[in-house]
């Protein structure tokens, strides 16, 4: 990716896909527009601002980078700099052969931002045929690390194998 | 030879004939006599007639009823005789000829027959030997045709069991993929796969890592 939002965050491993995300941006908001509503009902007075029911994934992301959301610079820059990213981290889309669990979603997701791209999403597809592994699409590649490449692959071996089997 | 044979017997059958014609007109002759003529003068015309007389009456006398009779029975008899030696002799000419048209025509059949048969047999003959040479010729053929076809069968079986061994050994690669597809499809969650696809992304790490920051 080229562009990338210019704070680096950190991204919880909650937060796998780019709807994660913009559910994460709309969720500041919203607590946003309730902290703004707070602080007019306080009419110019200190307020102690009482946040509401905040999503694990948006108290993940607080709590990781240190951010205080009580902080009206801080909300516009996050809802500003994740909306960038939204737009613009890069997405691998994965096909795996079963549904995948958010667990191991988020161990996949963690090693991809750790090895490859810290901001890495991912977008994920379901395809039974591949048996095993996964359909992997790269902005401008696709790798097939599924079972059912794998086996037409290696081809050649059942035919080699058929082979000297038949021929004694 | 059959032909003088014949001329002679119808030669002596019309001898016969006219033979018999001149008896039947010699009889007739003798049958009924001669007259005799008048002498002039009334004497003589007298004595004549009385001699005329006398020999009517001599002549009546010599030939009357019973002589004639007697005459025409002896006439009959020889008559007959004649007639059955002629038709003996007719018989036996007639018996002769039979005997020799019989003769004549057993050769003639025979000779036809003899030729017929030996015609026949050449004819039989030829058909044998064609019938022969067609058999040999259609022996070899079929054994031609054996042959061909013997060596066309093994060609199309030994190209049909490289066709079947080749469709074997590459549909049986995809019946295996599919046995394998089909056991293992639902048997491992993505936690199980974990490992693998992290492997599989860790191998490509460097291109994909390039691709992300492109």
């Amino acid at each position: 990716m080229s562009e990338t939002a210019a704070p680096s965050y950190i991204l919880p491993a909650a937060l796998t896909g780019r709807a994660d995300l913009a559910r994460l941006v709309r969720e500041i908001e919203t607590v946003d527009g309730e902290l703004e509503a707070q602080k007019v009902r306080a009419r110019g007075e200190q307020v102690n601002y009482r946040l509401p029911n905040m999503s694990k994934p948006l108290s993940d992301f607080l709590d990781q980078n240190k951010q205080d959301i009580t902080n009206d610079q801080t909300r516009m820059g996050l809802v500003e700099n994740l909306r960038k990213l939204k737009d613009h981290a890069p997405v691998v889309h994965m096909t795996f052969a079963v549904e995948a669990d958010p667990e191991s979603l988020m161990q996949l997701v963690e090693y991809m931002r750790r090895e490859l791209h810290p901001y890495t999403l991912i977008s994920v597809g379901l395809q039974p045929a591949l048996v095993a592994g996964a359909y992997m699409r790269t902005p401008n590649h696709v790798h097939d690390f599924s079972i059912r490449e794998l086996l037409s692959s290696k081809r050649d071996l059942i035919v080699q194998d058929l082979e000297g089997l038949l021929r004694g | 030879m059959t032909i003088w044979w014949l001329a002679f017997i119808l030669g002596a059958l019309a001898a016969v004939f006219f033979g018999f014609v001149w008896v039947i007109v010699t009889l007739n002759r003798v049958g009924g006599g001669g007259g005799g003529s008048g002498k002039g003068g009334k004497t003589k015309q007298d004595l004549d007639k009385a001699y005329s007389d006398m020999a009517e009456e001599d002549a009546a006398h010599l030939f009357n009823k019973e002589f004639r009779e007697e005459l025409r029975n002896r006439g009959r008899l020889r008559f007959e005789k004649i007639i059955d030696e002629n038709a003996m002799f007719l018989k036996q000419d007639l018996d002769m000829t039979i005997s020799q048209l019989n003769e004549y025509m057993k050769q003639q059949i025979t000779d036809k027959l003899d030729a017929e048969f030996t015609e026949y047999a050449r004819a039989m003959k030829e058909a044998q030997e064609l019938a022969l040479t067609t058999l040999q010729k259609t022996a070899a053929d079929i054994e031609t045709q054996r042959a061909n076809m013997a060596a066309t069968l093994q060609q199309d079986a030994a190209a049909r069991e490289a066709k079947i061994m080749k469709a074997y050994e590459e549909n049986m690669a995809k019946i295996i993929e599919h046995y394998v597809v089909q056991a293992l499809g639902d048997q491992f969650d993505l936690k199980a796969q974990l490992p693998y696809i992290v492997a599989q992304v860790e191998a490509n790490k460097q291109n994909i890592a390039e691709d992300m920051r492109l």
